[in-house]
């Protein structure tokens, strides 16, 4: 077992490869009651095509499928359904699925080995019948229709489709409410047969255990798979070029939404991604964060009334930043962004802000090690983009200007940028 | 863990949780006086103007650099109805002095105090009023959140149903006000109400993380801002006490129509018990009638008749409501309406089992031990204590959970009756 010691936040990360190939992942936290556990695989919305290990030809579902089946697991042949049993053990189960992994999860203060017997045994023992999947598409379907009543859903899903034209992040992690009709209990076993593999699986753990006992109880309660070979996921090449600038659309909301969003390149091998994402972190903040003079600027003038949510999402498959909020003309918004872009590539960063902003968000970053619950997604979130999230910790030290401000001429483009818009008819 | 209350003087109390489980300290200060309709929009512009500028800190600018410049220290504000009173709420969540990099020389957890004590008592004044110019940009953004209400359909169809059960009495009235109001208010009332505010008003300080309370209490005690604020015998409502007469109930059906893609039903539920000891089996009544997966609720509405994706039941204790909520389509109405009237009669009908009573108090006693590993959650639950008038501490509470028999469930369900039915259609 490999042990990582990380001295800023006091805690320990244990890892461990087992021969099925499942990882495990251990953050013991002392004195802490919550125990919680995830075991996520690494299957998302995204991955609807692809070569089942050992065949030839490829293989292509409809969307939805990696959400459809999270909702299907807990289903059991002996007729009950695993979430019950888990809150009749008092401990808090759930399970969500996003773009790129599907995972499974409870949290508890009481029971917490019989509640990993259970977990265990459902993520492992798929049971799906005609019946059974006919009934959850109503389900699916009124957690679909609730997402379309979100305005910030919709704004955000706008934006990513006028960035991406064929990347499978343009879909709805559910799917539509179309395209869950044709999924059958035959296409379920046989996306669970490819992706559930344990040599595509991690289990993270995280309050107050012991490693190397915890480990063999994992151990006690795996079933028997071989460890098979690499999932061939298929992807269709997306250009580098967004698909349009701007869109809109009318929902009755009070005031527009926005968000900006910046297509980035894919990262390549070499790069260190931690370290771009902070400097992206800190730029953003640097040029329309609550400090920011533009951030002061539009807030006199009315055009914000709260500072924007910032955040550089990326894996493999895609990287973009978006800038989120609500203002009653967030074309003006996106100008005057702009122009504080070009502004800074032309005069450079300045280095007491920059200061500042960087100690800022390494406060943040040890704040994540709150919460066992947050601790827990963090890695789990982290490994599927190959990623320690203790590097984020030494990386806030030691980033420079020089290097923030490349990122800042690389990636800050404004050919790349969409914004997308969510308004009253009226 | 301890937890210690501490009165600084009369009507202002320092509650202190030395707690070693956290990398951050929490401090929050409450402000509680009796919802009033006159003065309700008054409270809410009030810790807007607040966040604007100190005598030390005269900008929102110098005071976000200043958090910033303390590890990425976060201020955050907000307005919450809890029972018959307002709450205006301040937050501070700063490292611990632990965990600030080993070079630093600040004493966090001091500054942390004084400045959260500047922003809500020592504000910017010109000629001994509000500055103009903030008071006049707030009142417009007040008036955008205000007019927000409508943006998240699940939250606004709930907040409509409560306004029609409480029709002309307190808790019916919006928790931030009204847009109308806002021409009335100028920099100088609202220093003169603030003023008032300030010296009448129950003031509850809440310091949570490592420190030593002996130290809190003397930085506290002689806090400058402290020092200047008078002793006051504090209006508000204990919350235990019953502010309306619940005996004549008229089930009232309302249907109102906006742009939605999925109907959003909430039945309103009246409980006709008041005392103590009944609040905690009614608590189980709630997590068996719909607050977990295993309940009536979650069982039927969604997983038997596929009618929903959301479908549960929240308990307000303050207020002796039950609140059903569910989105659904908008031809099921009938159906899911028939169905859930069929829980609550089984309710009634005494129709649950003793595992089902076992499973809600695990449930429950699962969640009151996570509160404690949850800085802001462990301070909600003491705030909830401090304004019932009576401290019921987390073991008592598990105690009182694991007292309460079948008969208790029983006998409060004949007490639950529908009050109002809310459909948001379009």
């Amino acid at each position: 077992m490999q042990i990582i010691e990380n001295l800023s936040v006091k805690e320990k990360l244990y890892i461990e490869k087992l021969e099925n190939g499942l990882t495990v992942m251990i953050i013991p936290k002392k004195g802490i009651r919550k125990k919680y556990v995830m075991w996520a695989t690494h299957y998302g919305s995204i991955d609807n095509k692809f070569v089942v290990p050992g065949e030839e030809k490829k293989s292509e579902v409809p969307d939805g499928v990696a959400h459809f089946l999270e909702h299907k697991m807990f289903e059991q042949e002996n007729g009950t359904n695993s979430l019950d049993t888990l809150t009749a053990l008092g401990v808090n189960a759930n399970a969500y699925t996003t773009n790129n992994y599907t995972t499974y999860l409870f949290e508890s203060t009481d029971n917490f080995y019989p509640a990993l017997d259970e977990l265990m045994d459902y993520v492992q023992k798929p049971y799906f019948t005609d019946e059974n999947v006919e009934k959850e598409k109503g389900i699916i379907a009124q957690e679909i229709k609730m997402y379309d009543d979100y305005p910030d859903w919709v704004v955000y899903m706008n934006a990513i489709r006028n960035m991406y034209k064929n990347n499978p992040i343009r879909i709805d992690i559910a799917g539509s409410v179309e395209s869950i009709y044709k999924i059958d209990k035959d296409v379920l076993y046989k996306c669970y047969n490819t992706f559930y593999n344990p040599s595509n699986m991690v289990m993270c753990f995280c309050g107050d255990f012991e490693p190397e006992k915890l480990i063999e109880e994992v151990k006690k309660r795996l079933i028997e798979k071989p460890n098979q070979g690499e999932i061939k996921r298929i992807y269709e090449e997306e250009p580098e070029e967004i698909v349009e600038k701007r869109i809109e659309q009318t929902m009755e909301v009070s005031m527009p939404l926005f968000v900006i969003a910046i297509k980035d390149k894919l990262p390549n091998k070499n790069e260190d991604t931690v370290k771009k994402h902070i400097a992206i972190e800190i730029l953003l903040n640097l040029i329309i964060g609550k400090s920011s003079e533009l951030y002061k600027e539009m807030y006199e003038n009315e055009l914000l009334v709260s500072e924007p949510f910032l955040e550089y999402e990326f894996t493999d498959n895609y990287a973009h930043i978006a800038i989120t909020g609500g203002s009653k003309d967030p074309d003006k918004v996106l100008e005057k962004i702009q122009q504080e872009i070009e502004k800074l590539k032309k005069e450079g960063l300045n280095s007491s802000d920059f200061e500042r902003i960087k100690n800022m968000l390494y406060g943040n970053a040890v704040k994540e090690f709150n919460n066992v619950s947050d601790i827990a997604r963090m890695f789990i979130s982290d490994y599927f983009k190959d990623v320690n999230s203790f590097d984020y910790l030494e990386n806030y030290k030691q980033i420079t200007t020089e290097y923030t401000y490349e990122i800042l001429k690389e990636v800050f483009l404004k050919d790349k940028t969409v914004l997308s818009i969510v308004k009253n008819s009226k | 863990m301890s937890y210690s209350i501490e009165e600084i003087k009369q009507g202002i109390k320092l509650h202190c949780i030395d707690t070693n489980k956290f990398k951050t300290n929490l401090m929050a200060v409450f402000i509680t006086l009796p919802l009033n309709r006159e003065k309700i929009t008054y409270d809410t512009v009030i810790p807007a103007v607040l966040k604007r500028g100190t005598k030390k800190l005269t900008s929102q600018e110098e005071i976000s650099k200043k958090l910033e410049d303390m590890y990425g220290a976060s201020f955050d504000c907000g307005i919450e109805k809890i029972g018959d009173n307002h709450v205006i709420k301040f937050y501070l969540e700063s490292l611990n002095d632990n965990f600030t990099p080993e070079n630093s020389k600040e004493n966090i957890s001091k500054d942390s105090i004084d400045l959260l004590l500047d922003i809500i008592l020592n504000p910017l004044t010109e000629n001994n009023q509000f500055k103009d110019e903030y008071v006049e940009a707030e009142k417009n953004n007040i008036k955008l959140l205000i007019e927000s209400k409508i943006d998240n359909k699940d939250q606004y169809a709930l907040n409509r149903c409560i306004e029609e059960m409480y029709k002309g009495k307190p808790y019916g009235l919006y928790k931030y006000g009204y847009t109308e109001d806002l021409d009335k208010i100028n920099s100088k009332n609202l220093y003169q109400y603030y003023t008032e505010l300030i010296n009448t008003s129950k003031i509850d300080i809440f310091i949570s993380g490592e420190l030593n309370t002996k130290d809190i209490v003397e930085i506290v005690r002689n806090n400058e801002n402290i020092k200047k604020i008078k002793e006051r015998k504090p209006n508000y409502i204990v919350n235990n006490e019953q502010t309306e007469n619940k005996e004549e109930i008229q089930e009232k059906e309302i249907e109102e129509k906006k742009d939605v893609a999925q109907g959003k039903l909430v039945i309103g539920l009246d409980v006709e018990l008041n005392d103590y000891n009944s609040k905690f089996p009614v608590s189980l009544y709630n997590v068996i009638l719909g607050e977990s997966a295993t309940s009536k609720l979650f069982q039927n509405v969604r997983e038997k008749a596929s009618l929903a994706y959301t479908a549960r039941s929240n308990y307000v204790r303050q207020k002796n409501n039950i609140y059903i909520r569910c989105g659904i389509e908008i031809e099921n109405y009938e159906k899911a309406l028939k169905i859930i009237k069929e829980q609550l009669e089984e309710m009634q009908d005494g129709k649950f089992t003793e595992e089902d009573l076992e499973n809600s108090k695990k449930y429950m006693i699962s969640g009151i031990q996570s509160a404690q590993d949850e800085q802001d959650s462990e301070i909600t639950y003491y705030i909830g204590q401090e304004l019932s008038g009576m401290l019921t501490t987390f073991e008592e509470y598990m105690k009182k959970i694991n007292e309460v028999k079948l008969e208790d469930v029983k006998n409060v369900a004949n007490k639950i009756k529908i009050n109002t039915i809310y459909f948001l259609r379009n």
